[in-house]
């Protein structure tokens, strides 16, 4: 049997979060495929409820990315989104979910080097941590 | 009604079609639900092609299209408005980028991008669904002022550069000095208050005694730094210790200072945040070197945490050393300090060699100066953020240099950080240039994706007021929150942190951006 894929949902600002990720496709480095980026407008619009229905909905892991904290397009609104994030682990964690699932990360877009980085990252934790519950159907 | 779709796949570029089925893609297209053309475009941003595009879109009464193409803001916007020819409204055109997300990062696995593309193209149409057409708006802009507050360098440089794209500059100078420039000069005036937002403001100001009201189009802050009011340990223990600027304009009018001459960075060594910016460096080593060439018998010492001579500067550095400046680094372990009962020695611990120096001076001169006090009352009155030193703190760096996160007010100068002359006047001529094409457009452009409140589901905790930058959300005449969609810039902070979640955010609402991650968590690949 082929060795699993992991599912990876990538909520991206579409300021800096998405312009890094571009930047780093075209400097021509390579990811792994399993991500899914989705576009919001800024990581302040990410709601817990956007992350734990895309774990509902079979991700492994799912991270967040947004502007760097001090140069934040919406000024305020990757501190906005981190503290999201940080509830909603907090959440992960009570219900008995490992919170290393979910991960917000910021970066400029002038970074190419953040994005691949990142999704290495990411895909690490759900190879290692693999489906959730252990992959029985729930 | 039913959605009427249409899909166009871009192969512009060679790397989509090299990897992709496009055959494949436009396939699963034209079966889906509510597609009703599929088009392929060799070169969508080209105008006869587009034409085609939109002629087939108007036959067919195409209300809403989906692009699959390359980065969004590399699209040419003539694509808009050849959809808007179509009756196609603006918001109702989702571009979705494959060229990136898929093509370009997965190039050695060709099926897995297949399978991503397929995804992307269901999701895009699952969300297409559930958009709604937007209109923007537009209001007048009710008068043409430019306010300047600080009638400084940057200040004057500012409304230079305002006038000359026809607005009305109002200086507001806090002194009593008179000045050369275009526009109205109010001295002994303050900035107290301000209401409105960019294109519309109101402001509170006090000139002289009288407290007047005042429309203004834009807001550019020029305060410049606090010399006046310094209160830093090494300007406290000696008294007559001048700024750079002020020993330099000594310096032209003949006056010779009284020797050895001790350039020290910053009045406030041992403070939290040490800044040595561009005035320290390039102003002092150019001070440096005249004071040496009148007066080549005169010590100098120039004292610093770190110097950021680069450029040309670095030339100005070498022949500073030539003519015999001493340069003397320190770092946190031994900061510059002087005894106030013995104010003409200053003693420092040299980072090269470790010894400490007792440096006997005449003229102690500061490079640095510190932020302005006043600063914390203008942004109070214009409710903007300031950075941690006290100075003004600016928008995205990249993006808006002179301009703060609040659209329509601007910074230059050294009201930011402490900067030389020569570039506080660049920052202001800057800063007057945005403020002057800001007031040029005459109309605020508003609406599209903003924010909505649903009154009903409304609990007024002023959750969404403490939380956005741009102090759109406000309670209402109903004792709810309601969004003033002027000042709405569309980032959706108000509406992720609401807690009745009565907030939605035009075309970025929870099920669409729900939606997109399901429908694409269902491919496999």
């Amino acid at each position: 049997m082929a060795e699993r894929k992991p599912k990876i949902v990538g909520f991206c600002c579409e300021r800096h979060g998405m312009d890094a990720a571009v930047l780093s496709a075209r400097s021509g480095k390579q990811t792994d495929a399993s991500v899914r980026l989705v576009q919001v407008p800024c990581t302040g619009r990410v709601d817990g409820i956007h992350l734990l229905k895309a774990f509902e909905d079979g991700a492994d892991a799912v991270f967040v990315l947004g502007c760097l904290e001090k140069n934040c397009y919406y000024d305020t609104g990757s501190i906005e989104g981190r503290k999201r994030v940080n509830y909603v682990k907090q959440m992960l964690t009570e219900v008995g979910i490992e919170n290393e699932r979910l991960e917000m990360f910021n970066a400029a877009s002038t970074n190419a080097w953040a994005y691949p980085e990142i999704v290495s990252k990411m895909v690490q934790v759900a190879k290692k941590l693999g489906p959730i519950g252990g992959g029985e159907k729930q | 009604m039913k959605a009427k779709i249409q899909v166009v796949l871009c192969k512009c570029c060679t790397e989509v079609p090299a990897l992709l089925d496009i055959e494949k893609l436009r396939k699963l297209a034209s079966e889906s639900n509510n597609v009703l053309s599929v088009r392929t475009a060799d070169a969508m941003c080209d105008g006869k092609e587009l034409a085609a595009v939109v002629d087939e879109a108007k036959a067919k009464e195409i209300d809403r299209a989906v692009v699959l193409a390359c980065h969004k803001k590399d699209i040419s916007p003539g694509l808009l408005k050849a959809y808007k020819r179509a009756r196609v409204n603006e918001f109702l055109v989702d571009v979705v980028n494959i060229r990136e997300e898929v093509v370009l990062t997965h190039v050695n696995e060709p099926e897995r991008a297949q399978a991503k593309a397929e995804a992307k193209l269901k999701a895009a149409l699952a969300r297409s669904v559930l958009l709604s057409p937007l209109e923007k708006q537009t209001e007048e802009m009710k008068t043409k002022n430019v306010v300047i507050v600080g009638a400084g360098v940057s200040g004057q440089a500012a409304a230079h550069e305002a006038a000359k794209a026809g607005a009305h500059t109002v200086l507001l100078e806090k002194t009593g000095k008179s000045l050369k420039v275009p526009g109205v000069i109010l001295t002994h005036a303050q900035l107290l208050g301000a209401s409105g937002y960019g294109g519309n403001f109101q402001l509170r100001i006090k000139a002289g005694e009288k407290i007047e009201e005042l429309g203004a189009a834009a807001v550019v802050i020029a305060t410049g730094g606090g010399w006046t009011t310094l209160k830093a340990p090494l300007a406290k223990a000696v008294k007559d210790a001048l700024p750079l600027y002020k020993f330099y304009e000594q310096m032209q009018t003949g006056v010779a200072p009284r020797g050895p001459v001790v350039i020290v960075d910053t009045p406030d060594p041992s403070g939290k945040t040490m800044k040595v910016q561009d005035y320290a460096w390039d102003d002092s080593l150019e001070t440096a070197i005249d004071l040496k060439k009148k007066s080549p018998d005169i010590q100098v010492y120039v004292v610093f945490q770190e110097m950021r001579a680069s450029g040309l500067s670095e030339l100005a550095y070498k022949q500073a050393a030539d003519m015999g400046v001493k340069f003397v680094r320190y770092d946190k372990s031994g900061m510059p300090k002087v005894d106030p009962k013995n104010p003409t020695v200053l003693s420092v611990r040299d980072f090269a060699q470790g010894e400490i120096l007792n440096l006997k001076f005449g003229t102690l001169v500061f490079a640095s100066i510190p932020p302005n006090q006043d600063n914390k009352v203008i942004a109070d009155a214009l409710r903007i953020p300031m950075s941690v030193d006290g100075g003004i703190r600016r928008g995205s760096i990249q993006r808006w240099p002179v301009s703060t996160p609040k659209p329509g007010i601007f910074v230059c100068g050294s009201a930011l950080f402490p900067k030389s002359r020569a570039v506080a006047k660049e920052e202001g001529a800057a800063a007057g240039a945005m403020a002057g094409e800001f007031v040029r457009r005459g109309v605020i452009d508003y609406g599209g994706v903003v924010a909505q409140v649903t009154q009903e589901k409304c609990s007024a905790c002023l959750t969404c007021i403490r939380t956005c930058p741009y102090e759109a959300p406000f309670i209402g005449t109903a004792s709810k929150a309601e969004i003033k969609i002027q000042a709405c810039q569309g980032c959706g902070m108000c509406v992720g942190i609401c807690p009745s979640k009565a907030i939605e955010l035009h075309n970025h609402t929870d099920d669409q951006i729900m939606e997109e991650s399901r429908v694409l968590l269902g491919g496999d690949f």
